[in-house]
C-alpha cells in the first residue's frame, strides 16, 4: 500500500510538470521572449536575474517597445544552465530555450567552457546571444574567424580578461606613486606577487612578473601561491615581510581572500595590498575579516555613489533597494536588455540579422560603462570597447568599513565622480615614517 | 537454419520479458525521429546513448569485477581531450578520431590497472580518484595546448544532421553494450570473461587458487571499460563541439556511479535503465530550476530505499523467475520451467 502511495505521488508530480511544461511552450502574442541563462543557484546567475527583471519592468511599465506599428513587452524565461558542474547540461538548457520555450534573444552565461557550448547551439539557431558574464577573449575571436556562424554573438560584459592585467596594473602604478609621494620612498619600489594556486591565475602572474618591472619601474621581490582555499597564510605574509615588499599584487577569486586580508591586518605586514581579490568586492568583506581588512584595495564595477556614466547611480540605487546587494558584474543584463531593446526600436523589426548590423552601431550609455561594440575589422569583433570614454571597470578599497572607488585616478584625464584618493594603510606609515 | 534461427529468437528473446522489453526499446529508440524531429529531445537523447555507454563501461569494471573506479572520468576525458587535439591541430575527421580517442582510453586503462594489481578495495578507489585530477594538473600545466581552463573548442561535427547524429549514437550504444554484456555474460558459450570477472570479484584468492590469470583479467576489464568509456568521451566531445576540464570532473565520475546503482548494479542492463531514466527526468526538471537537484535526488533517494537492488533488477526480479534446476529465466507466471519443467515454486 505504502510502495502505492510512493508511485502514486511520483506519477502525479510527473503529471503535474507535464501540465506545467506544456503551459511554458505556450506561444503568446506581442511578446519578446528573452532568455536569461546562467548558473542560477550561484551569486552570478542571480544577478543575471536581477539585472534583466529590472530592466523588463522598467521597459514595460513605460509601455513597452513598439516594432513596425505592433506594441510589444518584455518576456523574461529564466534558465539554470548548471554551468558550474556540467557544460553539457548548459548547452542542453541553451538548445530548450531556444527551441522549446522559443527564445526570440538570449543573455547571459558566466563559465567560459559552458559559454563556449552555449555559444555554439546559439549560433546554430541564430539566435542573439549577449555575454554577460565570461571574459575570455576567444568568445569573440570566433567572431572574427568565422563572421557569417559567430556574427550573433555580442559581449556586453565584462572587458576581456587581457584588460585585467592593464587594469591592476594602473592601479599598482596609483598606489605606488601615492605612497612615494606620501611616504618619501625613493628608488624602485618593491612588489610582491600573490596569486592563488588557479590555472586562470598562472598568465596574469607571468605577465605582471614580465610588466612591473618594465611598465611599472617596480622590483618584484617574488611570488607566492597559496590554496585557493587555505585558511592560513601566516607563511606566506611572514615570507613576503622578509622580502622587504611594499606592495602586495593579489591575484585572488577564492576563500583565500578573507584569511588573507585578515592576517595582514592582524600581523601588521607592512605593505600595501592591490590588486583582485574577489571577496573584497562582497559587502560582507568587512565583518568577515573584522575589521582588518581595512586598505584591501580590489578591481571591481560599481561602488557606492560613483557614477560611471549619469545612469550608475540610479541603477546601483534601485538594485541595492530591491534586492539589499551590491550588483555584480552578471547584473550587466540590465544594460543587455536596454542595448537589444534600443537596437530593436531603431531597426524596427525583429529580423535577426537586421538586428545584428543594427547592434553592430550601438554607442549607448548604461549603467556600466558606455557601450560600443568592437568593430568587424578588429581581432574581437562584437567585445566591449575599453579604455577612457568607454567601459574602464574601477577599482575599491576599504577605508574604515566603507567601500570607496579609488580608480581610475587621473587615467588620461578621467577620474570617476564620487573617486576618493587611495590611501596609505596606516602599519605602512607607521613602517616607513619611524 | 532461418527456421533455428526463429526458434533460437523465440526461446532467447521472446520468452524472457527482460530481453522482450529491451527490444521494444529498441524499436522504440528506433521510430523516434520519424515521430518527432524536436531537436532539445533528440539531443537529450544522443547524450543519454552517449552516457549510457559511460555508465555500463563502469559497470563492467566496477560492478563485474569489482574494481570500484572513482575516477571513471579519466578514460571519458583523455578521449575527449585526444580526439579533440588530433582534430584540431591535425584536421583529422571524427571518424578516425573517436577510435584513436577510445585508444588513449585503453592506455589509461593499462595506466590505472597497474596500481589496481596491488591495491584492493576502498584504497584503490581513492587512487583511482587521483587520476583524473592528475591529468587536469598536466592539461593545467601545458595550456597553450590543451587549452587549459578554457579546452578546446571548434570541434567538427559527428554529421550535420540531428538525426544523423542520433543514429549514430544510438547505433555505437547498441553495439558497445551487447559487446559487454557478452563479455560478462556468465552463461556464455562464447567467451568465459563474465565467470572469471564474478569469480574476481567474489573472492580473488580463490580465483588465482583455481589456475585463473587474475592479472591478465584485471587488465583485460580496465582496457575494455577505459575503451567504451574513450568512445563516450570522445563521441561526447564531438557533440558538444568541445573538450575542457569538466570532462575529468569529480561529478562526472559520480554520475556513473548513481546512474549505475540507480539501475542496478552488476546487470548490464542495470546502467542502461539508469540512464534512460535519470537522464531524461533531469532534463524533464527544469521546468522546476529552484529544487530541481532536490527532486531529483528525492527521486533517487526513494526508488533506492524501496528498490535496494536497482530499479531495473527489481522490474525483472518482478517479471522473471530463475529456474533453480537449469538456471534458465521464465516468465512470472509460469508454474514449470520452460526447458526442464522444473517447479518454479
Amino acid at each position: 500500500m505504502r510502495k502505492k502511495l510512493i508511485f502514486s505521488s511520483i506519477t502525479c508530480l510527473l503529471l503535474i510538470s507535464l501540465a506545467f511544461g506544456a503551459c511554458t511552450t505556450e506561444e503568446e502574442v506581442n511578446t519578446i521572449k528573452i532568455g536569461v541563462i546562467g548558473p542560477m543557484t550561484y551569486v552570478q546567475g542571480e544577478h543575471h536575474w536581477y539585472g534583466a527583471t529590472m530592466a523588463r519592468d522598467e521597459i514595460n511599465d513605460a509601455g513597452g517597445i513598439t516594432v513596425d506599428g505592433k506594441d510589444y513587452t518584455i518576456e523574461l524565461i529564466k534558465t539554470d544552465s548548471n554551468e558550474m558542474l556540467s557544460p553539457t547540461d548548459a548547452a542542453a538548457a541553451m538548445e530548450r530555450l531556444i527551441t522549446v520555450d522559443k527564445a526570440d534573444f538570449v543573455i547571459g552565461g558566466f563559465r567560459t567552457e559552458a559559454v563556449f557550448a552555449m555559444q555554439d547551439v546559439a549560433m546554430d539557431y541564430e539566435t542573439i546571444f549577449l555575454g554577460c558574464g565570461a571574459a575570455t577573449e576567444e568568445l569573440c575571436t570566433r567572431v572574427a574567424d568565422d563572421y557569417d556562424t559567430y556574427k550573433y554573438w555580442f559581449r556586453i560584459t565584462p572587458f576581456c580578461n587581457v584588460n585585467l592585467v592593464n587594469n591592476s596594473l594602473m592601479t599598482l602604478g596609483t598606489a605606488g606613486a601615492i605612497m612615494q609621494a606620501g611616504l618619501g620612498l625613493e628608488g624602485s619600489l618593491k612588489v610582491a606577487i600573490l596569486a592563488e594556486q588557479a590555472e586562470w591565475a598562472d598568465a596574469m602572474v607571468a605577465a605582471y612578473e614580465a610588466y612591473v618591472p618594465v611598465m611599472l619601474g617596480m622590483e618584484v621581490v617574488g611570488t607566492w601561491r597559496p590554496s585557493a582555499t587555505a585558511t592560513d597564510v601566516t607563511a606566506e605574509l611572514t615570507a613576503i615581510e622578509d622580502s622587504g615588499a611594499h606592495l602586495i599584487l593579489t591575484i585572488i577569486s577564492g576563500p583565500v581572500g578573507i584569511p588573507y586580508a585578515r592576517q595582514l591586518g592582524e600581523l601588521e605586514i607592512p605593505a600595501a595590498s592591490v590588486g583582485i581579490n574577489v571577496e573584497a568586492q562582497k559587502d560582507g568583506f568587512w565583518d568577515a575579516t573584522e575589521g582588518y581588512g581595512n586598505y584591501e584595495t580590489t578591481l571591481n564595477t560599481y561602488a557606492e555613489g560613483v557614477a560611471l556614466t549619469e545612469k550608475t547611480n540610479a541603477f546601483f540605487e534601485a538594485f541595492v533597494d530591491e534586492y539589499g546587494e551590491t550588483p555584480t558584474y552578471t547584473a550587466g543584463t540590465y544594460d543587455a536588455i536596454y542595448t537589444l531593446v534600443e537596437a530593436i526600436e531603431r531597426a524596427d523589426t525583429l529580423d535577426t540579422d537586421a538586428l545584428v548590423t543594427e547592434l553592430e552601431k550601438t554607442d549607448r550609455k548604461g549603467a556600466g560603462a558606455r557601450l560600443v561594440f568592437m568593430g568587424t575589422d578588429t581581432d574581437t569583433p562584437h567585445d566591449v570597447t575599453y579604455g577612457p570614454g568607454y567601459a574602464t571597470g574601477i577599482a575599491t578599497q576599504w577605508q574604515d568599513g566603507e567601500m570607496k572607488a579609488v580608480w581610475p585616478w587621473d587615467w588620461d584625464g578621467l577620474t570617476y565622480e564620487g573617486t576618493v584618493m587611495w590611501q596609505i594603510p596606516d602599519r605602512v606609515i607607521n613602517k616607513y615614517t619611524q | 537454419m532461418i527456421r533455428r534461427l526463429i526458434k533460437d529468437f523465440q526461446g532467447d528473446v521472446l520468452a524472457i520479458p527482460g530481453r522482450l522489453i529491451a527490444l521494444v526499446f529498441l524499436l522504440i529508440l528506433l521510430l523516434i525521429p520519424p515521430i518527432t524531429r524536436e531537436p532539445y529531445i533528440l539531443r537529450t537523447l544522443i547524450f543519454t546513448n552517449i552516457f549510457v555507454i559511460f555508465a555500463v563501461s563502469w559497470d563492467l569494471l566496477s560492478g563485474y569485477t569489482g574494481q570500484i573506479n572513482f575516477g571513471h572520468a579519466l578514460f571519458f576525458g583523455i578521449a575527449a581531450y585526444t580526439s579533440a587535439l588530433l582534430n584540431t591541430h591535425l584536421g583529422w575527421q571524427p571518424w578516425l578520431t573517436i577510435p584513436i580517442g577510445a585508444l588513449a582510453g585503453v592506455v589509461a586503462g593499462v595506466v590505472v590497472c597497474l596500481p589496481a594489481l596491488r591495491l584492493r578495495g576502498p584504497y584503490l578507489s581513492l587512487v583511482t580518484l587521483a587520476f583524473p585530477l592528475i591529468l587536469l594538473g598536466v592539461i593545467f600545466a601545458f595550456s597553450d595546448f590543451t587549452g587549459g581552463e578554457l579546452g578546446i573548442s571548434g570541434l567538427d561535427r559527428i554529421s550535420n544532421s540531428r538525426t544523423v547524429d542520433y543514429y549514430i549514437s544510438l547505433l555505437v550504444m547498441v553495439v558497445s553494450v551487447l559487446i559487454m554484456w557478452k563479455l560478462t555474460d556468465a552463461r556464455s558459450s562464447l567467451v568465459r570473461t563474465g565467470v572469471i570477472f564474478h569469480a574476481i570479484r567474489e573472492d580473488e584468492i580463490a580465483a588465482r587458487a583455481s589456475g585463473i590469470n587474475t592479472v591478465r583479467y584485471k587488465l583485460l576489464a580496465f582496457i575494455v571499460a577505459g575503451f567504451f568509456a574513450g568512445i563516450a568521451g570522445a563521441l561526447n566531445a564531438h557533440f558538444m563541439r568541445i573538450a575542457g576540464p569538466s570532462n575529468l570532473d569529480l561529478f562526472l565520475s559520480f554520475q556513473a556511479v548513481i546512474w549505475t546503482v540507480f539501475g542496478g548494479i552488476a546487470s548490464i542492463y542495470g546502467p542502461v535503465a539508469g540512464v534512460y531514466i535519470l537522464y531524461p527526468v533531469m532534463e524533464f526538471l527544469r521546468i522546476f530550476p529552484e529544487h530541481r537537484i532536490l527532486i531529483f535526488a528525492g527521486i533517487v533517494v526513494l526508488i533506492l530505499l524501496f528498490m535496494p537492488e536497482g530499479v531495473a533488477v527489481w522490474i525483472r526480479d518482478k517479471l522473471e523467475r530463475e529456474c533453480p534446476r537449469c538456471k534458465l529465466s521464465n516468465i512470472a507466471f509460469r508454474r514449470t520451467c520452460r526447458a526442464c519443467s522444473t517447479s518454479l515454486y
